[in-house]
């Protein structure tokens, strides 16, 4: 008796997503959220059964989302719609994978990450108090605007957006003083060496 | 990006979309499209002098015949092979008919060994065969390659593999019509030869030819980006 009720169930919701399919296909807005919002869950599940890593689950879950965007079209309304969405899911999935063992293969594993270069490639004291002069230095030649816009947004690590509201400049002008400021502190970084 | 958020952006960007055709339906088109050419082609160079004696042979018939569901049942299987949850034996539909092709050319060079002995399988290079094939499907292979990209790319070795078989194989069909070349041999190596290789490098070119071409949602840019 479940079990018969929980196959209409399915069969219920399986044409009704056909019916959203259907009507996404020409443009319906809400249909379409509808649909996606509602094989969301399923396609999590499907995912989860088949992958191990758990924290690459959603991102290959949005992969199968925007696949379903891109082909939408080649579902024909005349056919369920399950075995369209899992080939869509299954075939994302396989990609997933070999991309990831792509990836494995050119990575190389150590035990410990080293924290800085070789001893003959350190920089002393002296040569790290040099640096830090020189830029100062550079920093100095730069007029006040480009000096501001580089405390900003290179010292501080402000967005150009938060940036531009701080200094009251447009975001243009704003990218503008900093693609200047850098190449003025580069001349004369260059000078010095 | 949530998920949720991707969603409210991909809904906000849908736009009505054609389905596409049944793949019976493309396949028809994209002959018709490959008969115009080849019917062009034929009317340009001339068809063969002795084309209605060969018309009135039964094996001359079955080997054209062979070939166009070959080319036939190849471009459906490749529009098949672009559409996502149809059945997986469709895309072997065309392996019948390249076998009774295949067989008839068999039949006439074992006929011509009975005949004339190791004479009758002389074999020379014949590269104008291998341009003539090329010529005569180059249109029907742009034209179906352009179509498969239509459909999604779930297979896409398979799929251009297909398609190419579709395209060449009609193009030996034509190329019967037009290129006075009867020793069996000769259609089994450079005809029914360049047919394979052609398909073959079809289908090692698909994966690098298809890819999914997904939206591009950061930024509320409606571009698309291509992945693997």
């Amino acid at each position: 008796m479940t079990s018969s009720g929980s196959s209409d169930d399915r069969a219920e919701r399986d044409e009704r997503w056909r019916l959203l399919m259907r009507l996404a296909q020409a443009g319906d807005t809400a249909a379409y959220s509808r649909f996606l919002s509602e094989i969301l869950p399923v396609l999590r599940g499907t995912v989860h059964r088949r992958w191990r890593s758990p924290q690459d689950v959603e991102d290959i879950v949005q992969d199968i989302l925007m696949s379903v965007h891109s082909v939408r079209h080649t579902f024909d309304p005349s056919r369920p719609i399950m075995p369209w969405l899992m080939t869509i899911t299954a075939r994302r999935i396989a990609d997933a994978a070999r991309r990831s063992s792509s990836r494995v293969a050119n990575e190389t594993t150590v035990e410990t990450m080293p924290e800085t270069f070789s001893g003959a490639d350190t920089k002393s004291t002296q040569d790290t108090s040099d640096d830090q002069e020189a830029i100062q230095i550079a920093l100095a030649s730069l007029s006040d605007g480009q000096r501001e816009a580089i405390q900003l947004m290179k010292l501080q690590g402000l967005s150009v957006q938060e940036a531009a509201e701080r200094t009251g400049k447009s975001v243009p002008a704003l990218k503008v003083t900093v693609h200047r400021a850098i190449k003025a502190m580069r001349a004369s970084l260059q000078r010095k060496t | 990006m949530r998920t949720e958020d991707l969603i409210d952006a991909l809904a906000d960007k849908v736009e009505p979309v054609e389905p596409l055709r049944h793949p019976a339906a493309r396949a028809m088109g994209w002959m018709i499209v490959s008969f115009v050419y080849l019917a062009g082609l034929v009317w340009l160079i001339g068809p063969r002098a002795d084309i209605a004696d060969k018309l009135a042979e039964p094996r001359f018939v079955i080997e054209i015949a062979a070939a166009l569901l070959t080319s036939l049942m190849a471009a459906i299987a490749a529009f098949c092979a672009g559409c996502p949850g149809r059945p997986l034996w469709e895309r072997f539909a065309p392996f019948p008919f390249l076998a009774v092709w295949l067989a008839t050319l068999g039949e006439g060079c074992w006929r011509q060994w009975v005949q004339s002995g190791p004479d009758g399988l002389t074999f020379n290079i014949d590269l104008d065969c291998f341009q003539a094939i090329f010529l005569a499907s180059i249109l029907s292979a742009l034209v179906i390659l352009v179509m498969i990209r239509q459909g999604a790319p779930l297979a896409p070795m398979s799929t251009t593999g297909l398609a190419t078989l579709a395209a060449t194989a009609i193009g030996a069909a034509g190329l019967r019509l037009f290129h006075a070349l009867d020793v069996s041999v000769m259609i089994l190596v450079w005809q029914f030869g360049s047919v394979l290789l052609l398909a073959t490098i079809g289908f090692l070119a698909g994966n690098r030819y298809l890819k999914w071409s997904l939206p591009k949602i950061d930024g509320g840019d409606s571009g698309h980006r291509q992945t693997g």
